[in-house]
C-alpha cells in the first residue's frame, strides 16, 4: 500500500517534472515571441506616427470631417489613433502567435479562427467609421443648405438624414460581422421600405394638396428671397 | 518677317507648354501672327449675346485703336451655326464701316474661335485667352463676358488704354451701382483683400477687366488652372495675382452698370462659395507674399472711384434679420468650433438683441471674418461648409449695413467704407497670430 502510494507520488512527480520540462520551454518561447511583439508594436507605432505626421493627415481628416466624429466619439487625434491601432494590432497578432506556441490542446484552432475573423472586424469597423463620416458630413451639409434657404424644420432635416445613414451602417456591419444576417437585413428593408411607403403614401395620396402647396412655396420663395435681399456682388 | 520667324520657331517650345490647345485653335493663332491687343470672350452662359460683343469690340477697336494689330478670341466654345451667324453680322458691320470712313480701322481685326465641345468653364476659357495673349505676344488685353448688357465700345476702350498706353498690368472696372447693391464687394471682398495683400481693388468679381500681356504670362505660368477655385471663377484669382509689388494696378470708372439692386441670378450661398471661397483660398495659397508684408499702397483711378445711386428699392429688411438669428441659432455648433469664444460670445448675445436694438460693428464683423479665414486655413471643418456658415452673418451684417445706411449720402458711405477698411487694417496683426499660432499648435 505505501509503497503503490509512493510509486504513485513518484509518477505524479515524474508527469508534473516532465509537463514542466515540455511546458517551460513553450512559455518561455511565449515570453520571448510577447516581448519581441512589444518592441515590434512599439516600432512601428512611432514608424507610422512619424510618418503620418509628415503626410498631414490631421488636417486632412479635419477636412472631410473625421476628426469631429473622434472627437464626439471621445477618442484621440486621427494620428494617435490610427498608430495605436496599429499598436495593438501587431501586438495581438503577436500575442496570438505565442499562445498558440503553447501547444495548448484545441487551442490552435481557436487562434486560428479568430485570425480569420480579424478580416471581418477591420471591414466592420472600416464600414462603421466610414458611415459615421458621411453621416456626420451629410447631415451637416442638410443643415446648412437648409438654414440658408430659410426652412424653419433644418434640425429635424439635418437629424433625419444622419440617423438614416446610422441604420444603413449599423445594418451593414452587423451583416459584415455576420451578426444575425439575414435578421438584420429584413429587419433593415422591412423598417426601411415602410418607411418610404408611409412617406409616399403621406406626401403622395394624404398629402396631395399639402405637397403642391409645399412645392409651390418652396419654388415661389427661391425667387423672392432672391428679391428680399440686395444683390451681394 | 523677321518677328515672325523667330514667332514661328518658339512655336515647338509653346506646343509643348500649351498641349491644352487644339491644333485647329493653335494653326488659328499662328495665321494671326503678333498682335498690338487682344480681346477674350470668356463667359459661356451668355453665347446669345456674342454678337453684341463682338460688335462693341469692333467699334472700339475702330474709334479707339485704329492702328493697333487686334484680334478677338471667342472662348465661348459656342455651337458653329451661332458663331456664323454673328461672323455674318460682323461682316454687315465691315460693309457698313466702309461707307463711314472715320470709324475704319488701318489693320484687320482678327477673330479666333474656340471649337469645344462642351462649354468650357470659366478658368478653362481664361486660361485660353492667357495662353493665347502669350503666343501672340499681345501687349494689352481684355476679358469680357457678353452677358453685360452694358457693355459699349467706350468700356472696352477705358479698359484697354491703360494697359496700352500706361503700361499698368491690371485694369479693375469701377461701376456706378445703387448704394446697396455690391455689400458683399463693399464689406468683405474689397476691404478684406485690400488689408491683407495690401493693395484695394474695388471689384474683385467683374464682367471685364483688363490686363498686360505680361501678367498674362506670368498668370500662365502658375501651377493653379486644375484648382477648383480658379475653374469656377478665376477673375478674383488673377486681380490678386497683380497686386504683387511687381505689377502695377489701376481701376478704370465705366459708368453705371444694369444690375438689378433686390435678387441675383444665382443663390447667395453659390456665390458665397465662388466668392468668399475662393478669396479664402487665396490668401490660404499665397500666404508666403503677405504674411510679413505690411504693404499698403492706393491704387491709381481713372475716374471717380466710387458713384453711388439711391433709388427707391424693395428690401425685406425683417426677413434679412430673421434669417440671420435662425441661422445662428442653427448652427451655433458649428460657429464654436469656427470662431474665437469671445467673438462667438458677442454674436450670441447680439442675436438675442431686438430688431431695433440690433447693430452689427465694423469691429465684431472684421474679428468674425479674421476668424473664419483663420479657421479656413488650419481646415477647422470641411473648408466648403465653413464659408456656408459666414452666410448667416453675412446677412446679420447686411441688415445692420441697411438700418445704418438708409438716408446716407453716397460721401457718408464711402466714409464708412474707409473706417471699416481702417478697422481691417487695426485687426490685421490679430489675424495674423491667430494664422500663425493654430499652425503651431499644430505641429
Amino acid at each position: 500500500m505505501k509503497e503503490a502510494i509512493l510509486r504513485g507520488l513518484e509518477q505524479a512527480y515524474s508527469n508534473i517534472h516532465q509537463m514542466l520540462a515540455d511546458f517551460l520551454p513553450r512559455f518561455m518561447v511565449m515570453l520571448i515571441i510577447l516581448a519581441l511583439g512589444l518592441l515590434v508594436a512599439f516600432a512601428l507605432r512611432y514608424i507610422l506616427q512619424a510618418i503620418l505626421s509628415f503626410t498631414n493627415l490631421s488636417r486632412g481628416s479635419e477636412k472631410v470631417g473625421a476628426s469631429s466624429v473622434l472627437r464626439s466619439a471621445h477618442l484621440p487625434a486621427m494620428t494617435v489613433l490610427l498608430s495605436r491601432s496599429l499598436f495593438w494590432l501587431t501586438w495581438f497578432c503577436f500575442i496570438l502567435i505565442g499562445l498558440s506556441s503553447l501547444g495548448l490542446a484545441g487551442f490552435r484552432e481557436e487562434v486560428f479562427r479568430i485570425l480569420h475573423y480579424l478580416p471581418q472586424l477591420f471591414a466592420g469597423i472600416l464600414i462603421v467609421f466610414v458611415g459615421l463620416i458621411a453621416a456626420n458630413f451629410l447631415s451637416r451639409t442638410a443643415l446648412l443648405a437648409a438654414v440658408n434657404a430659410g426652412h424653419s424644420s433644418a434640425r429635424i432635416l439635418s437629424w433625419l438624414i444622419r440617423s438614416l445613414i446610422w441604420i444603413l451602417t449599423i445594418s451593414m456591419t452587423l451583416e459584415e460581422l455576420g451578426v444575425a444576417g439575414k435578421t438584420v437585413v429584413s429587419a433593415f428593408s422591412i423598417v426601411f421600405g415602410a418607411l418610404m411607403l408611409g412617406l409616399a403614401i403621406a406626401f403622395g395620396l394624404g398629402g396631395q394638396d399639402m405637397a403642391r402647396r409645399s412645392l409651390e412655396k418652396y419654388l415661389g420663395d427661391t425667387k423672392k428671397e432672391a428679391e428680399r435681399e440686395p444683390n451681394p456682388l | 518677317m523677321f518677328s515672325v520667324l523667330q514667332f514661328e520657331s518658339e512655336i515647338p517650345n509653346l506646343l509643348a507648354e500649351d498641349a491644352f490647345l487644339s491644333d485647329d485653335l493653335l494653326r488659328q493663332l499662328m495665321d494671326v501672327g503678333e498682335v498690338d491687343l487682344l480681346v477674350g470672350i470668356s463667359s459661356h452662359d451668355h453665347a446669345r449675346t456674342t454678337s453684341h460683343a463682338l460688335r462693341a469690340i469692333e467699334r472700339s477697336v475702330q474709334q479707339h485703336f485704329t492702328r493697333q494689330r487686334a484680334v478677338i478670341i471667342n472662348a465661348c466654345g459656342e455651337e458653329k451655326e451661332s458663331r456664323n451667324k454673328a461672323a455674318a453680322r460682323l461682316r454687315i458691320l465691315a460693309e457698313e464701316n466702309l461707307r463711314f470712313p472715320k470709324l475704319a480701322a488701318l489693320r484687320t481685326i482678327h477673330q479666333v474661335n474656340v471649337d469645344s465641345s462642351v462649354p468650357p468653364s470659366a478658368g478653362s476659357a481664361l486660361h485660353t485667352i492667357l495662353a493665347a495673349a502669350d503666343l501672340l505676344r499681345a501687349r494689352a488685353c481684355v476679358v469680357l463676358s457678353p452677358g453685360s448688357a452694358d457693355l459699349t465700345p467706350d468700356w472696352i476702350a477705358k479698359l484697354l488704354a491703360p494697359a496700352y498706353q500706361d503700361n499698368f498690368d491690371f485694369v479693375a472696372p469701377i461701376y456706378a451701382r445703387h448704394k446697396f447693391q455690391g455689400l458683399l464687394a463693399r464689406n468683405l471682398l474689397y476691404p478684406m483683400s485690400r488689408a491683407i495683400f495690401g493693395c484695394g481693388i474695388r471689384e474683385l468679381y467683374s464682367d471685364e477687366w483688363g490686363f498686360s500681356g505680361r501678367l498674362a504670362a506670368a498668370c500662365l505660368n502658375q501651377d493653379v488652372w486644375n484648382e477648383e477655385h480658379i475653374r469656377a471663377r478665376p477673375e478674383a484669382w488673377m486681380a490678386i495675382s497683380a497686386m504683387a509689388p511687381d505689377f502695377r494696378c489701376c481701376q478704370s470708372f465705366l459708368g453705371p452698370k444694369m444690375q438689378s439692386t433686390a435678387g441675383y441670378d444665382t443663390n447667395i450661398v453659390e456665390v458665397f462659395r465662388q466668392a468668399v471661397g475662393n478669396l479664402f483660398w487665396c490668401i490660404e495659397s499665397r500666404q508666403s507674399s503677405w504674411l510679413e508684408s505690411d504693404r499698403s499702397e492706393l491704387v491709381h483711378t481713372i475716374g471717380p472711384d466710387h458713384e453711388l445711386t439711391s433709388e427707391t428699392t424693395r428690401l425685406n429688411r425683417h426677413r434679412i434679420f430673421e434669417l440671420f438669428q435662425s441661422g445662428v441659432t442653427e448652427l451655433e455648433p458649428m460657429l464654436g468650433s469656427i470662431l474665437d469664444p469671445v467673438t462667438h460670445a458677442e454674436i450670441k448675445s447680439a442675436v438675442a438683441l431686438e430688431e431695433s436694438k440690433f447693430r452689427f460693428g465694423p469691429e465684431l464683423w472684421v474679428r468674425t471674418l479674421y476668424d473664419f479665414a483663420a479657421s479656413y486655413h488650419h481646415a477647422v471643418i470641411n473648408r466648403d461648409h465653413l464659408v456656408q456658415a459666414l452666410v448667416p452673418l453675412y446677412r446679420g451684417m447686411t441688415f445692420s449695413f441697411l438700418i445704418e445706411y438708409a438716408d446716407s449720402s453716397a460721401a457718408e458711405m464711402e466714409a464708412g467704407s474707409d473706417r471699416l477698411c481702417g478697422e481691417f487694417a487695426r485687426q490685421r496683426p490679430y489675424f495674423t497670430e491667430k494664422w500663425k499660432a493654430m499652425i503651431e499648435v499644430k505641429s
